[in-house]
C-alpha cells in the first residue's frame, strides 16, 4: 500500500510542478518546416540557441519540426491557427518563396509577416576541375548549339530553384524558351550527392548553393564557372561572377523567418529589433559562416517589400518557363 | 602506419574519464531510444543534438556522445523487434522474421545475444573498413550512377520472393504494394502531388517509421484479443534469462557474411542500412537456407540481417565523411550534427580536422566495444520484460509509439495514418501475407524510381542507358544467378520429401 | 476463398490507382515523368492480384475468431485518444488513454487508473522536459 501511496504522491507532485514550468515559461518558439537535419532544422536550431545565449532571449526557445510538403504544412498551420501568436516564427527561405510563388502554399505572401532575413548562400553554376567549359560562356555556348549536350544536375527538382537559376542564365544567353527547355535536368537529394555524380561522370555540371558544396572548390575536384552574386564571394574571391562575365543575373538563397499574419505591430517589432540585435554579433557572424552563408540583413518593411517584389518575379520566371501554366 | 598513428591519436583523444562517461551514457540512452518503437536513430541522434549542447561540451566530447548514441540505436532497435514483433527502427524489421519466433520458442536471451555478438561484429568490421580504406573506398562509390543504383533496386525486389518463408507469390505482391504507398505524395523530380487528394499533409507521402509502427504495433494489440481469446496462447514461454556463452557465436559465419554485404551496402550512398539487412538476410537465406528453417528462428536469420545493418551503418559514415554525402536519414542527422559542431565534412576534413576524425572514428571503436559490454547484461532486463502483465505492457508500448511519432512531427494527422496502417496490418495478417515486404517497398521504393528517373533524365528518355553500364550489368547478371540457384534450391526441397 | 477476396480487393486498388497516376503530367524536364513508374507498379500489382484470383492458397486452417466488441473498443480508444490530444493536453489524454487500454487489456480499475496517472506525467516529463520535444500541456486550461 505504502508503494501505492508513493507513487500517488510523486505523480502529483509532478504534475504541480509540469503544471507551474507550463504556465511561468510562456517560452519562444521557433517552427522548422522540415525534419530535423535540414537548412531550416538548422536555421531554427542555430538562431534559437544563439538568442537564447545572447541573453536576448529570457528562456530557451522552443524548436518545432512540422515537416511537409516543402513548408506547406507549417504555412497553412500557422495561417489556420496561429495567426496571431506573437512568440512564434517560422523558418523560412527564397526556397519557401519559390512554393508560394508557383501557387503551391495554401496562401501566397500577403497572409503571413515577414521579419527578416540574417544571410544566404550564393547559387553557383559548378563543373568538374578538368571540364573542357572555362568560363560561363563556354557551357552556354554549348548549351546553345544543342541543348541535350551537356545534362545539368541540382538539388531541386524541374521547376525548383537551382533548376530556375541555370535557366536564368540560359534565358539571358538567347536561348530561346523551347530550347532551354529540352536542357536536360537531373534532381539529386542535395548538393553533394550532384556534385559527387558528376565527379563520377554521370553529369556534366552542377548549379544549386555554395554552402554545402564548398569543400569540394577548396579541394579542387570542382571549379566555379559563375557565382549568381551582385559582387565576387568573400570566400572564394577569384571565382567571376555571371555578372562580370555579362549574362545579368543573381539567385541567391537567403535565410529568414515570418510570422503569423494577425500579430500585432509591437510584438512584430520586437521580433524585427531582436533578430537585428543578432545580427549585429559576431556570434551570429561566426556561425553563419562556418554554414557558407554570406551575412546580409533586410528586416520589417525592408524584408516584407522584398519578398513581395521577389514572389513576383519568380511567379513571372516560373511562368515565363512553363513550371506553371 | 601513418593510419594507425593517427588512430592511436585518435584514442589519445577519446579516452578521458569525462569522454568515457559520456560514451557509457551515450550507448545505454542510445541503445534504450532504438528500442522504443517509434523513436529510431535519426530522431535520437536529432534530439540529443540540443542536450550535447545545452550541456556546453567541447566539440570532441559532443561528437563522442553522439555517436554513441547512434551506436546505440543501431543496437537497440533489435530489442523490440524480438521481444514484441515490433522493429523500433527501419533497419531493423528484417530482425522481426527469426527473432521473434526464436522469442515465443523461449530463447529471447539467446536471440539477443546472438544480435549483440553479430551487431558488433557487423560494426566492428565496417570501422575497420572505415579506418583503413575510407579515402579509396569513397573514390570508388563516386562512379556508381543512377542507372547502377537502379540496378541494385531490381536486385533486390527481384529476389524478395524468396525472403519470407509463405507463398512467393504473396510476398512480392505485398513488396509491390509497398513500392505503390511509396508513390504517394510531391513527386521530388517534378512537385507533382501523387495520390494525395488535396491533402497538404499527404505532401511528403508516409513516413516508414509511421507505417512501421501501425503496420506492426497497433496491429499487433488488434491482434492481441484474438489470438489470446482462442488459442489461450498467452505471453511468451519465458526461458532463461541470459544466454550460454557458446550459444551466442551460433550464427556467427552467417554474421561475417552479413557484415560484408552491409558493409558493401553502406558505402554506396543512397542505400544505407535498411538495403543492407535486407540483402544480408536474402542472399543467407539464398546460401545456407537448406532445411527451410529459416523465418522459424534461424539463428543465421538473425546474426545476418544484424551484422547487416550495423555494418551498414558503419560503412554508410565513409561517403558521408569524405564526400559530405548522408547515405540515410540517420546519416544526414549525423552530418547535421557536424555541421552544427562547424565541422563540415567533404573531400577536406581528413586534412583540416585530422583530430575530430580520427577522434570519431576511435570513438566508433570505443562505442562497439561498450555497446557489447552494456549489452550482455541488459539482455536480462529486456527478456524480463515478457514476465510484465500485458494490460501494464500492451498500453506502454502503443503510448510511446504515438507520442514518439508525434513530437517529432506535431500531427495528429500521422497518428490517424498510423492507426489506418494498424488496420491495413491486421488485415495482411488475416490474409497471412507478410508484413515485412511491404515495409521494404515503402523504404526503397521512391529510392528505386528517383534513380530511374534519373538515369532517364540523364538520357533524354533512351531506356537503353539502364544496360549501358558495366556495373550494373554486373549486378543483373548476379541477380539471374541468385534466382537460378534459389529456383534449384526450391525445387530441390519439393521433391526430398517424396524420397523419405 | 480467402485469397480470391484480397486478390480482388487488390485488383481494384491497383486499377484505380493506375486510372488516377494517369493524369500526373509535368510541364518539362523529365522524360519520364511522374505518371509512369506508379502506373508500372500498380500494372504489375494488378497482374500479381489475378494470379492470386486464379490460383489462391486453401484457407488458413486456424483462424483465430475475431473478437470484435474489444477490437472495436481499442481502435475507438486509439482514435479518441488523437482526437482528444490537442484539446486536452497529453498529460491528461495520455492518462485516459492508457488507462483505458489498460481496461481493455483487463487490469482491474485501480491498477488501470494508475498505470494511466504514471504513464501520463512520466512522458510528459521525459519527453517535454528532459528531451525538450514540445507537446501540448493542458491547451482547454490555460488557453
Amino acid at each position: 500500500m505504502s508503494y501505492t501511496r508513493s507513487l500517488i504522491t510523486g505523480a502529483i507532485l509532478a504534475t504541480g510542478l509540469t503544471a507551474i514550468s507550463a504556465v511561468t515559461a510562456s517560452a519562444a518558439e521557433c517552427i522548422a518546416p522540415a525534419d530535423p537535419g535540414g537548412g531550416w532544422d538548422f536555421t531554427c536550431r542555430t538562431v534559437g540557441r544563439l538568442l537564447t545565449e545572447l541573453g536576448l532571449e529570457e528562456s530557451t526557445v522552443q524548436v518545432t519540426n512540422m515537416p511537409g510538403g516543402v513548408g506547406a504544412v507549417a504555412f497553412a498551420n500557422v495561417a489556420g491557427k496561429r495567426a496571431s501568436e506573437g512568440d512564434l516564427l517560422v523558418a523560412t527561405s527564397t526556397v519557401g518563396v519559390t512554393q508560394i510563388a508557383q501557387g503551391k502554399y495554401p496562401g501566397g505572401v500577403d497572409v503571413m509577416r515577414w521579419v527578416g532575413m540574417l544571410g544566404t548562400d550564393v547559387g553557383v553554376i559548378t563543373v568538374p576541375a578538368d571540364s573542357e567549359y572555362e568560363t560561363i560562356g563556354d557551357l552556354l555556348d554549348a548549351l546553345k548549339a544543342d541543348p541535350t549536350s551537356v545534362p545539368v544536375a541540382g538539388s531541386s527538382g524541374a521547376g525548383g530553384w537551382d533548376h530556375i537559376r541555370l535557366l536564368m542564365l540560359a534565358d539571358a544567353a538567347g536561348m530561346p524558351g523551347d530550347d532551354y527547355k529540352a536542357i536536360r535536368w537531373v534532381q539529386f537529394d542535395g548538393g553533394s550527392p550532384a556534385v559527387t555524380q558528376m565527379l563520377g561522370g554521370q553529369v556534366g555540371a552542377v548549379s544549386t548553393d555554395l554552402g554545402e558544396i564548398a569543400g569540394f572548390v577548396e579541394s579542387g575536384d570542382i571549379k566555379i564557372l559563375a557565382a549568381l552574386s551582385d559582387e565576387p564571394i568573400p570566400a572564394f574571391p577569384d571565382a567571376p561572377t555571371a555578372k562580370d562575365q555579362g549574362y545579368d543575373v543573381t539567385g541567391y538563397n537567403w535565410r529568414g523567418f515570418y510570422t503569423g499574419g494577425d500579430v500585432s505591430d509591437e510584438d512584430y517589432q520586437a521580433w524585427v529589433d531582436e533578430l537585428k540585435s543578432l545580427f549585429d554579433t559576431p556570434e551570429w557572424k561566426e556561425a553563419a559562416e562556418g554554414n557558407g552563408l554570406i551575412t546580409v540583413w533586410r528586416g520589417g518593411e525592408e524584408f516584407e517589400a522584398y519578398v513581395a517584389d521577389q514572389a513576383k518575379q519568380m511567379e513571372e520566371i516560373s511562368r515565363s518557363i512553363g513550371v506553371i501554366q | 602506419m601513418d593510419i594507425l598513428t593517427s588512430l592511436i591519436g585518435g584514442f589519445a583523444v577519446a579516452v578521458t574519464p569525462l569522454n568515457l562517461a559520456l560514451a557509457v551514457f551515450g550507448c545505454f540512452a542510445g541503445t534504450l531510444i532504438g528500442a522504443l518503437p517509434g523513436l529510431g536513430p535519426v530522431n535520437g541522434v536529432a534530439i540529443l543534438i540540443p542536450v550535447a549542447f545545452a550541456m556546453k561540451l567541447e566539440p570532441g566530447s559532443a561528437l563522442i556522445m553522439l555517436s554513441c548514441i547512434y551506436y546505440g540505436c543501431m543496437y537497440g532497435g533489435r530489442i523490440s523487434s524480438i521481444m514484441l514483433n515490433i522493429p523500433g527502427d527501419e533497419p531493423a524489421i528484417m530482425t522481426t522474421l527469426d527473432g521473434y519466433p526464436m522469442a515465443r520458442k523461449g530463447q529471447a536471451a539467446k536471440a539477443l545475444g546472438i544480435s549483440a555478438v553479430a551487431s558488433f561484429t557487423g560494426a566492428t568490421l565496417a570501422t575497420l573498413g572505415l579506418t583503413f580504406f575510407a579515402p579509396l573506398l569513397a573514390k570508388a562509390a563516386i562512379h556508381f550512377g543512377p542507372a547502377d543504383y537502379f540496378a541494385l533496386y531490381v536486385m533486390a525486389f527481384a529476389t524478395i520472393g524468396g525472403v519470407t518463408g509463405v507463398n512467393p507469390f504473396k510476398t512480392l505482391l505485398a513488396a509491390v504494394l509497398g513500392l505503390l504507398l511509396a508513390s504517394v505524395g510531391l513527386d521530388p523530380a517534378t512537385g507533382t502531388a501523387r495520390f494525395t487528394f488535396g491533402s497538404y499533409h499527404l505532401y511528403d507521402g508516409f513516413d516508414p517509421i509511421v507505417a512501421i509502427v501501425g503496420l506492426f504495433a497497433v496491429s499487433e494489440i488488434i491482434m492481441y484479443f484474438e489470438s489470446h481469446a482462442t488459442s489461450g496462447a498467452g505471453p511468451a514461454k519465458l526461458g532463461r534469462a541470459l544466454p550460454r556463452l557458446r550459444e551466442v557465436f551460433e550464427g556467427f559465419p552467417a554474421a561475417l557474411r552479413g557484415s560484408v554485404i552491409g558493409f558493401v551496402c553502406g558505402v554506396l550512398p543512397g542505400a544505407g542500412a535498411s538495403l543492407g539487412a535486407f540483402v544480408s538476410y536474402s542472399t543467407e537465406k539464398q546460401i545456407s537456407d537448406k532445411k527451410g528453417t529459416f523465418g522459424t528462428g534461424d539463428p543465421r536469420g538473425i546474426a545476418a540481417p544484424e551484422a547487416g545493418n550495423n555494418a551498414a551503418s558503419g560503412g554508410a559514415l565513409i561517403p558521408m565523411l569524405t564526400l559530405g554525402v548522408p547515405g540515410s536519414g540517420t546519416t544526414a542527422v549525423m552530418l547535421a550534427l557536424l555541421v552544427s559542431l562547424n565541422i563540415q565534412p567533404g573531400p577536406l576534413l581528413f586534412e583540416r580536422q585530422p583530430d575530430l576524425v580520427w577522434g570519431l572514428i576511435a570513438a566508433l571503436y570505443l562505442a562497439n566495444l561498450v555497446l557489447l559490454l552494456l549489452n550482455v547484461p541488459m539482455v536480462g532486463i529486456f527478456t524480463r520484460l515478457l514476465s510484465l502483465p500485458q494490460w501494464l505492457l500492451m498500453p506502454i508500448v502503443v503510448m510511446v509509439s504515438f507520442i514518439g511519432i508525434y513530437s517529432i512531427s506535431h500531427s495528429s494527422f500521422d497518428l490517424f495514418v498510423m492507426i489506418g496502417f494498424g488496420l491495413l496490418g491486421y488485415a495482411l495478417r488475416k490474409f497471412e501475407i507478410s508484413l515485412v515486404p511491404v515495409v521494404l517497398g515503402l523504404l526503397l521504393g521512391a529510392d528505386m524510381e528517383n534513380n530511374l528517373r534519373r538515369a532517364l533524365s540523364i538520357s533524354g528518355g533512351d531506356f537503353g542507358v539502364l544496360l549501358q553500364s558495366p556495373i550494373a550489368l554486373v549486378i543483373y547478371g548476379f541477380t539471374a544467378l541468385m534466382l537460378l540457384f534459389s529456383f534449384g534450391i526450391a525445387m530441390r526441397r519439393r521433391t526430398a520429401p517424396l524420397e523419405d | 476463398m480467402i485469397d480470391r477476396i484480397v486478390g480482388t480487393v487488390v485488383f481494384v486498388i491497383s486499377v484505380s490507382a493506375f486510372w488516377v497516376a494517369r493524369g500526373y503530367e509535368a510541364g518539362f524536364g523529365d522524360p519520364l515523368g511522374p505518371a509512369v513508374f506508379p502506373q508500372m507498379v500498380a500494372a504489375l500489382a494488378a497482374i500479381l492480384s489475378l494470379g492470386l484470383i486464379l490460383r489462391p492458397d486453401p484457407n488458413p486452417k486456424a483462424q483465430s475468431r475475431p473478437a470484435l466488441t474489444r477490437q472495436i473498443a481499442t481502435l475507438a480508444v486509439l482514435a479518441g485518444y488523437v482526437l482528444l490530444l490537442e484539446p486536452l493536453g497529453f498529460p491528461l489524454s495520455t492518462t485516459l488513454g492508457t488507462a483505458c487500454l489498460a481496461l481493455l487489456f483487463g487490469a482491474g480499475p485501480a491498477k488501470a487508473g494508475l498505470t494511466g496517472a504514471a504513464v501520463g506525467v512520466s512522458l510528459f516529463v521525459i519527453f517535454d522536459k528532459v528531451l525538450g520535444l514540445p507537446l501540448p500541456f493542458a491547451p482547454a486550461l490555460f488557453g
